[in-house]
C-alpha cells in the first residue's frame, strides 16, 4: 500500500467518523414527538346545543346594560412533574405588536384574561410562559416540553380553590402554522391550555421556530 | 328551539304552515347559509305587547326594555304585527307587512318611539365581524323621542350628533367605562351616566328609548357574543437554551465529513489509475 493511499483512507475514516457523529447529533436533537394531538382537536369541537330541537319559546331578557360577570382569576399553578410553582399574572395583548403579552419576569406566567377563567364550563383557559430569556435564564415553562399524558397540574383560583387538571396533550407547532383560535376558543369542552416556545431556535433574530402547547382537562 | 316551537304553532293554520314550511326544512340542514339571526328589541314605553310573526303570536306579554332572540328565520319577508296583550291581531296597534329579512345577517328589529313619539318598528342589521384581540364593539342607536344627542364616553363626546333612528358604533378597548348621553352640542345629560361593562369579543348594542317630552328616556341593551380573535402570537422565549434541532456547527463538522470522503475517494481512484 502506498502513502498516498493510506493517506486516502485515512481522509475516508475521518469523512466516516464527522458523518456519523453528526447523524448521532441530529437524531439526539430531534424533540419528543406530539402526543394526544387527536384529543387535543376534539376537545375544541363546539359542543352541540343540545336546546336545538326543545324548548316552548323565543328566550327573552331584559335588556340590562351588561355588567362585568364573575371571572375566577387562576392565580397559581403548581406542575409536580417539571417543578414549576408559579404566580399566575392576569394579562392581555400587547398593544404594539398584537400579541399575548406574556409576563416579562420570566418565573411568572400569564393567563389570558379576556378568555374564560377557571369557574368556566366550555372553552381554553389559556395560560402562557417563558421557557427562557436571554437576560434572565430559564424560565418557568423551561421543561414544558417533557410534560407527558397523565400528568397532573394544580391550578388554584382567586376564589382560593385548588382544581385538578390531567395533561392530554403535547403538541409542537411552527408559530406560523399554529392555529391558534382553537386553543384561544371560547367554545368547546373546558380545558387549560398551557403555551411556551420550543424548537430550533434562530440565534440572530433571538426567536424560537416553535410554540409548545400542553392541552390539560379537569381531572 | 324556536324552530319547533314555530313548527308546533304552525300546526295552528295552513296559512302559517306555509309559512313556515322552509322553516321546517332547515331544522333538517342546521347549516343553512340563508338564515338569519333575528332579535327583536322592545323601546316603547308603558306599552307590553303580543308580537306576531306571519300571523302566528310569537312574544306574549313582550315588555318593554326587553330583548326577544335570537330567532333563526330564513331568508324572505315576513309580516310582523304587534297587538296589545290578548287582543286580536285585526286591532294590532303597530305592523309592518312584508318586512324583508336577508340572508345570512344578525338582525335587530327594534319597536320603538320616531323622533315626534309616533311608534315605530326600525330593522337594524348588527355589525357582527370580528373584533381584534383586546377589542369589543360599542354601538349606540337612537331610538327615542329625543334629538340629536352625542354620546360620551368619561366625558368625552365619542358619537356625536346622533339621531332617530340612527346607529353610530366604534370598536373600543374592552373593559368598563362611563358612559352618558347629552342632548347634542351641550352638557345636558339626557340618559345615565351608567357603567358600561364592554366584554372583550362582543358587540354591546344600546338603545336609547322612551321620550324626552314624556321624562322615559331610558336604556334597553343586547350583547352578541363569539366575535372575538386569537391574539397574533405567543412569544414566550429569547434565550435559545431550549433550542432543539441543529446548530451552526453540525452543518460544518457534516460539510467536513463529505469533503474527506469525497477527498479520500478522488485520491484512492487517481491511485489506482497512476498504477496501470
Amino acid at each position: 500500500m502506498t502513502v498516498r493511499n493510506r493517506g486516502a483512507l485515512a481522509a475516508l475514516a475521518a469523512g466516516v467518523a464527522a458523518l456519523t457523529v453528526a447523524t448521532l447529533v441530529a437524531c439526539g436533537s430531534q424533540p419528543a414527538e406530539d402526543v394526544g394531538a387527536d384529543e387535543a382537536a376534539q376537545l375544541a369541537t363546539a359542543t352541540p346545543s343540545a336546546a336545538g330541537t326543545e324548548g316552548p319559546s323565543v328566550p327573552v331578557t331584559t335588556g340590562e346594560l351588561p355588567a362585568g360577570a364573575e371571572t375566577v382569576k387562576p392565580v397559581r399553578l403548581a406542575i409536580p412533574a417539571i417543578d414549576v410553582k408559579a404566580t399566575i399574572n392576569a394579562v392581555g395583548i400587547n398593544k404594539r405588536t398584537n400579541e399575548f403579552e406574556v409576563p416579562p419576569s420570566v418565573d411568572e406566567i400569564g393567563w389570558y384574561r379576556y378568555g374564560p377563567g377557571l369557574e368556566a364550563d366550555a372553552g381554553s383557559i389559556v395560560i402562557a410562559g417563558h421557557v427562557d430569556s436571554a437576560q434572565q435564564g430559564k424560565g418557568a415553562f423551561f421543561r414544558l416540553r417533557e410534560l407527558d399524558q397523565g400528568d397532573t397540574l394544580t391550578a388554584t383560583g382567586s376564589d382560593g380553590k385548588a382544581r385538578e387538571y390531567r395533561v392530554v396533550a403535547r403538541e409542537e407547532y411552527d408559530k406560523t402554522k399554529i392555529p391558534l383560535d382553537r386553543y384561544f376558543a371560547r367554545d368547546g369542552k373546558p380545558r387549560l391550555t398551557l403555551i411556551t416556545c420550543g424548537g430550533p431556535f434562530d440565534a440572530k433574530a433571538r426567536k424560537y421556530r416553535d410554540n409548545i402547547v400542553v392541552t390539560a382537562v379537569p381531572a | 328551539m324556536q324552530l319547533s316551537y314555530f313548527r308546533r304553532v304552525a300546526a295552528g293554520g295552513a296559512v302559517a304552515a306555509l309559512a313556515f314550511a322552509g322553516v321546517g326544512a332547515f331544522t333538517a340542514t342546521p347549516a343553512y347559509a340563508a338564515t338569519s339571526k333575528v332579535s327583536v328589541v322592545h323601546g316603547i314605553p308603558d306599552t307590553p305587547v303580543d308580537v306576531y310573526v306571519n300571523g302566528e303570536k310569537t312574544l306574549d306579554n313582550f315588555k318593554p326594555g326587553d330583548v326577544a332572540g335570537p330567532l333563526n328565520l330564513e331568508e324572505g319577508d315576513y309580516d310582523i304585527a304587534l297587538t296589545k296583550p290578548g287582543e286580536p291581531i285585526g286591532s294590532a296597534i303597530l305592523k309592518v307587512d312584508n318586512a324583508a329579512v336577508p340572508g345570512g345577517a344578525n338582525i335587530s328589529i327594534a319597536a320603538h318611539l320616531d323622533a315626534a313619539g309616533q311608534p315605530k318598528i326600525t330593522p337594524f342589521v348588527n355589525d357582527v365581524s370580528k373584533v381584534d384581540a383586546g377589542k369589543a364593539r360599542l354601538i349606540v342607536r337612537h331610538t327615542a323621542a329625543a334629538p340629536a344627542v352625542d354620546v360620551r364616553a368619561g366625558g368625552t363626546p365619542v358619537f356625536e350628533d346622533l339621531t332617530n333612528p340612527n346607529e353610530a358604533k366604534g370598536d373600543v378597548d374592552a373593559g368598563n367605562v362611563k358612559a352618558d348621553v347629552v342632548l347634542a352640542g351641550t352638557d345636558t345629560v339626557a340618559i345615565g351616566p351608567a357603567d358600561l361593562n364592554l366584554k372583550e369579543g362582543t358587540a354591546t348594542i344600546v338603545y336609547a328609548i322612551g321620550s324626552a317630552e314624556g321624562k322615559t328616556l331610558d336604556v334597553v341593551a343586547q350583547t352578541i357574543t363569539g366575535l372575538h380573535s386569537s391574539p397574533g402570537g405567543v412569544p414566550s422565549g429569547d434565550g435559545g437554551q431550549a433550542g432543539t434541532g441543529v446548530n451552526t456547527w453540525w452543518y460544518a463538522l457534516t460539510g467536513a465529513g463529505v469533503l474527506l470522503l469525497l477527498g479520500g475517494g478522488v485520491r484512492m481512484a487517481t491511485a489506482r489509475t497512476g498504477r496501470k
